[in-house]
């Protein structure tokens, strides 16, 4: 019996999902930020998710994972920058205006990011529920002998 | 009485499903919790077809005696040996409409499958509890 892999597999995800979560956060609330410690205007950032298979004991689980014979977590690998130019929006008085008048802000659009955190909510939530699964289905197995 | 006579199939059957269903259900999750993944294509476990194969070369069989005549002989594709060598297959479910990062999760249909298999584990711990409960009550004499 393994639930607990089946629970490790689903709090990867969340933890990952979570991860991303912060990210949008970070844009939104960044979302008008003209000055970073890089200098510039923020830059949008975005998770790169990749599935992991859990860690090999032996080269006999090693060619199990690799034949797909292991079931995946998933992890952020890396954290990305959106290569996207910044916004440009006319306004003289800003003191990090350029010579036009033009001030960068960030290449954030907050209706897409609104719609990515529904994505990463709903997420969560399938993983939260399958976690449930999992503690309900072994918690039933306790009751075959009552 | 031999021991067969009181469990008969129904126990080793039972509990093989349960172990299978568990399996699948770390699938499941794998493939939940890779839902939005680049390049991640979903798998779940088969074993209803090899599971019914093994049952009937069980019943066929003579009781006490193994569906092959030689303990190294290789059974007949399809006909598994016995229930306890039932391991299931693997097999890739992608969704029809394959996203343009080639992830290929639905997760409505994955809900449904994570649903499905729980009841079908739910209703396995249950026949085998009630199997359970009329040996006990038989053994009481009420």
């Amino acid at each position: 019996m393994d639930f607990f892999t089946s629970m490790d597999i689903s709090s990867s995800a969340l933890t990952a999902e979570r991860t991303r979560m912060n990210l949008i956060s970070s844009n939104i609330a960044n979302a008008n930020s003209t000055r970073t410690q890089e200098g510039g205007p923020y830059k949008r950032k975005d998770a790169v998710f990749a599935s992991t298979a859990p860690a090999a004991a032996s080269f006999k689980s090693a060619l199990q994972s690799a034949a797909r014979k292991n079931s995946a977590g998933v992890e952020v690998i890396e954290v990305v920058e959106d290569p996207n130019p910044p916004r440009l929006q006319y306004d003289p008085s800003h003191p990090d205006a350029d010579a036009q008048g033009y001030v960068a802000y960030p290449n954030v659009n907050v209706v897409e990011e609104m719609a990515d955190m529904i994505a990463a909510t709903r997420a969560y939530e399938a993983n939260i529920t399958a976690s449930q699964a999992a503690k309900s289905m072994a918690m039933k197995t306790l009751e075959i002998s009552r | 009485m031999p021991i067969e006579g009181i469990f008969s199939n129904t126990i080793e059957l039972l509990g093989k499903s349960i172990d299978l269903r568990a399996k699948n259900h770390n699938h499941i999750s794998a493939n939940l919790a890779n839902a939005e993944t680049p390049n991640y294509i979903p798998a779940t476990l088969s074993f209803e077809g090899e599971l019914r194969d093994a049952l009937k070369s069980n019943k066929s069989a003579n009781p006490g005696k193994k569906a092959v005549s030689h303990p190294r002989h290789i059974p007949l594709k399809g006909q598994a040996n016995s229930l306890a060598s039932v391991e299931g297959r693997i097999v890739e479910t992608p969704a029809p409409g394959i996203g343009r990062d080639g992830n290929a999760v639905e997760l409505e249909q994955e809900m449904g499958k994570l649903a499905a298999n729980q009841i079908m584990y739910n209703a396995s711990v249950q026949i085998i509890g009630k199997k359970f409960e009329g040996l006990k009550s038989a053994i009481k004499g009420q």
